[in-house]
């Protein structure tokens, strides 16, 4: 199966959410005039997860932005057709001229990635910045993450990086085509 | 088609000033990214700095203070009245011989900032954030080596071989205001097998990252490292052809005698870190290529000149001194001078506006900045009669906030403002805008000129970087540098002679043999990346009056002070039974520390992209033997102010600890006054008249303070 993916190395992230507000920019997701806290549109969020009790402790910091799934439900959930996953690079895409803002793909998606414009009446989310990766470039958080903690290519070559520099995939979280790593040890 | 391209500018969102591209689409900056020419990375506030750019609450006119000051109420006023304003002011100030009472308090962008020379044309003094966060550890540096390191400076990681040890004592790098670069060259050394060692009491990002995190108790840092001195000296693990070599004859057998009893075991009684685990560090550090530690938050407690000290005798005995992994000696660029330059005011003459209770004996710290948090004592003491402020909050950012407001307002017998004249330059509306009596409406660094070569750029010395304005400026707003040129050229038109600031900067960049032009069509920025290690080899000599390292202070022997103090700061030894938490203020990415604009970003201050939340972090088994739950609303007070904060449990706090970021509390501003946040300084005291330490241990920085938490 052709899928494009970005993997995401939970050795390196911060969760310093340069990633977000980056997507934000170039996606044009912002009103900078007016934006106030809360309620701007994001393609992707930061998780992260504090184990242990003092002194002993261990943190992992990760990224979710749309998983791409395999057989993804927000698509099953659009009436109107308006959800897709492309053929040749495996992302999943929304129509916005399908689109006629019903919001069932925002209740069906798993992953809680699915925004929407209330002004346009419209659902978005990330798309693996399509218009970007068609012409050979790499999506936008992937550039700019801070700490280097995203690669982006197809899921299998990215399976086979992680495999040669000794990370391990981390099934819990890569139940789609979005991956996590981390070092074996 | 509409236009777009990418221009090299530099990030003015905080103060590592790194540098960036702006993709410019029909005259507006749509996107932003790291220069991949200069070191590649913009953090989370550099991305957010377009919300700052055309944010609604942009200051966009000039303003005048109606009302008292503190009401924060103004009316527009055109330039020419501002202009004249402080033109007159400033005039009669000279007049009555007192321009050493003009202070401008500012981030000075180079060492020839026209804002400072504007300055040292008046007599005046320049007061920077700087003093507030890391003078102990220059002054510390600058004393025992002779080189001038400030919180910028960070160790260069990308130099940090394998098995190299990275240590972060206090210090959170993955918070970005060095270099946004720093992040990832951190993660970089540790894939290429280098150490990374968090000593902190909060678990924070870097800890979670960390080989080994040391939970220490705050202010410890100074007996940790003695620890390990004692045991490299006394088990001879130290680099003795290094110290044979460069260390002033006499030094190290002073250093023996004074290290004999700092064993590991009786500094862990002091620093709460076991003995063993001194030892295992200081093993570690022996056996390892390189050394680098950085600390930044403990070096501001009260005890920050012994822990600079410390530190610094620690990298001599190591041999980490300018090489691979260690601790840089960073050069700074060599630009032209413009003449005539107007000299600097005569410090040793005049003195500093302190008015500390043991004022003389301080006078021992020679620095050649003015302190800002002495602003309070000076205004009341009278030796701060005009204050001039840019890009910096220090309603928000001076230690003792109470004790700056009152001083702000206070008045004579003839009810006039002791503090004459207040000028602000600010871009959004910021706390200090309410006690300002002109407010002038500054630019982004999307809309102005600079040019920087500092030397804490993460690639040292022989760097320089062109801020170019990507876009026309908003309203009626001008950079504070041409406000300060044009003032120049009306009072001092003999140092103001050239045409303007880029006329300036094409001057000084001959210096380096290039001009702006040259700069701009070689993409903004000059750095032949080259840093020189072990520079001292080459001349022959350590920047010190000796020439050789000198590990005693000898100048400070009549207060004791010639070897380093293992104790805690003093605030931290008493009143534990009234105040039993010590304050741990911290900093995150999300915030450009105290600076107004950071706290009126939408993304910053949003919960998805930035930060909304202020909790005083506690250790659950503290909160459970106060009753206290996840949530609850507590007070918490020092001996010197208090404020009401949610408390948050979490097991990344050392026990006994009270933890509080650094930089909320502003209530100007839509996005800043949405939420019941304080600012910490509301709890520090103020260092002119609290503590009584200072001049002694604390050089000049202590935020060392106890809190009790109640419901
Ligand atoms: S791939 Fe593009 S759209 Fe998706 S989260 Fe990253 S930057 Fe945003
Ligand atoms: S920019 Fe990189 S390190 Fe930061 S949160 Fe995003 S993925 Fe993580
Ligand atoms: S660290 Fe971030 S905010 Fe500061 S100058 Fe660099 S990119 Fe800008």
């Amino acid at each position: 199966m052709k899928q494009l993916s970005i993997m995401v190395d939970l050795d390196r992230c911060i969760g310093c959410k340069t990633c977000i507000v980056a997507c934000r920019n170039h996606h044009g997701l912002v009103n900078h005039e007016t934006a106030m806290p809360e309620g701007m549109s994001h393609y992707l969020r930061v998780e992260s997860e504090l184990t242990g009790t003092f002194p002993k402790l261990a943190e992992d910091n990760w990224v979710v932005m749309c998983q791409q799934c395999r057989k993804p439900p927000c698509v099953k959930a659009c009436a109107a057709g308006a959800i897709s996953k492309d053929a040749q690079t495996g992302i999943v895409r929304i129509d916005r001229e399908k689109c006629t803002g019903a919001g069932t793909c925002i209740e069906k998606c798993p992953y809680g990635v699915i925004q929407f414009n209330a002004e346009g009446r419209f659902a978005h989310k990330c798309e693996l910045c399509y218009d970007r990766v068609v012409h050979g470039q790499e999506p936008v958080c992937v550039e700019v993450c801070l700490a280097d903690a995203l690669r982006f290519g197809e899921r299998e070559i990215l399976l086979m990086q992680a495999e040669a520099t000794g990370k391990k995939l981390l099934k819990k979280r890569s139940t789609q085509s979005i991956l996590y790593v981390k070092r074996a040890d | 088609m509409s236009e777009s391209k990418w221009i090299p500018t530099v990030c003015y969102q905080c103060k590592a000033e790194c540098a960036i591209l702006a993709r410019v689409e029909d005259g507006v900056v749509r996107e932003v990214k790291g220069n991949p020419r200069a070191r590649g990375k913009m953090c989370v506030k550099g991305m957010a700095g377009i919300t700052t750019l055309y944010s609604q609450e942009r200051l966009k006119h000039p303003m005048k203070r109606v009302g008292e000051r503190g009401e924060g109420k103004f009316v527009r006023i055109g330039w020419d009245e501002a202009m004249n304003i402080m033109e007159t002011k400033l005039r009669e100030l000279r007049k009555r011989g007192e321009g050493h009472k003009f202070t401008y308090s500012m981030f000075p962008h180079s060492t020839s900032d026209p804002k400072w020379r504007f300055v040292n044309a008046m007599g005046g003094f320049i007061t920077t954030g700087l003093p507030h966060c890391d003078s102990a550890k220059i002054m510390a540096h600058l004393h025992t080596f002779g080189c001038f390191p400030n919180h910028h400076i960070a160790p260069m990681y990308y130099t940090v071989p394998k098995g190299g040890v990275m240590i972060l004592s206090g210090r959170h790098p993955f918070g970005c205001l060095d270099d946004a670069c720093v992040p990832r060259d951190i993660l970089d050394a540790k894939e290429r097998g280098a150490k990374l060692v968090v000593i902190d009491p909060i678990f924070r990002t870097e800890a979670g990252k960390a080989d080994w995190w040391i939970p220490i108790r705050p202010g410890g840092d100074a007996a940790l490292f003695l620890g390990m001195c004692n045991h490299l000296l006394t088990k001879g693990l130290h680099d003795k052809a290094f110290c044979d070599k460069w260390v002033r004859p006499g030094d190290m057998d002073g250093l023996m005698a004074f290290i004999k009893d700092k064993t590991p075991a009786a500094m862990s009684r002091i620093c709460d870190v076991p003995a063993r685990d001194i030892v295992k560090l200081a093993e570690m550090c022996a056996a390892a290529p390189s050394v680098c530690v950085d600390a930044f938050k403990s070096i501001m407690y009260g005890n920050a000149m012994d822990w600079g000290h410390a530190w610094s005798i620690f990298l001599v005995i190591t041999g980490n001194l300018d090489n691979p992994g260690g601790q840089p000696m960073p050069e700074i660029a060599p630009m032209a001078p413009v003449p005539p330059v107007p000299p600097p005011p005569n410090l040793k003459e005049l003195g500093y506006h302190r008015t500390g209770p043991n004022r003389s004996r301080f006078d021992h710290y020679t620095f050649f900045l003015q302190p800002t948090w002495y602003a309070a004592q000076a205004v009341r003491e009278g030796s701060l009669k005009v204050f001039f402020a840019s890009e910096c909050n220090p309603a928000l950012s001076e230690m003792g906030s109470g004790e700056w407001r009152e001083a702000m307002t206070l008045k004579d017998r003839n009810g006039n403002y002791a503090l004459e004249l207040f000028v602000l330059t600010e871009i959004m509306p910021s706390e200090t805008m309410k006690w300002a009596d002109l407010v002038l409406p500054d630019q982004t660094n999307f809309e102005r000129w600079e040019l920087l070569y500092m030397p804490w750029w993460y690639n040292f010395g022989h760097t320089a970087a062109v801020c170019q304005p990507v876009v026309k400026p908003v309203g009626e707003s001008r950079h504070a540098n041409r406000v300060m040129i044009d003032l120049g050229k009306r009072m001092f038109p003999e140092y103001f002679a050239f045409k303007d600031d880029v006329e300036y900067y094409d001057i000084e960049l001959s210096g380096i043999g290039m001009s702006m032009r040259k700069m701009l069509d070689g993409g903004a920025i000059w750095s032949p990346g080259t840093v020189g290690f072990r520079k001292y080899e080459d001349a022959g000599r350590f920047n010190t009056p000796s020439g050789r390292i000198e590990l005693e202070w000898k100048m400070y022997g009549d207060i004791g002070q010639q070897w380093p103090s293992p104790e805690l700061p003093l605030e931290f030894r008493r009143n534990a039974d009234k105040y039993p938490f010590i304050l741990v203020n911290f900093r995150t990415i999300f915030l450009n520390n105290t600076g107004a604009w950071s706290q009126n970003n939408a993304q910053l201050r949003d919960p998805v992209s930035g930060i909304d939340a202020n909790p005083v972090l506690l250790n659950p088994v503290d909160a459970a033997r106060l009753g206290i739950a996840d949530g609850d609303m507590v007070t918490v007070a020092s001996a010197t102010g208090s404020v009401r904060l949610p408390a948050a449990l979490t097991e990344r706090i050392k026990p006994g600890c009270a933890g509080l970021i650094h930089g909320f509390g502003q209530t100007m501003g839509k996005v800043a006054s949405r939420g019941a946040w304080a600012g910490d300084n509301e709890l520090i005291a103020d260092a002119g008249s609290h503590l009584d330490e200072q001049d002694l241990r604390g050089g000049e920085a202590h935020v060392s303070t106890r809190v009790k938490i109640t419901k």
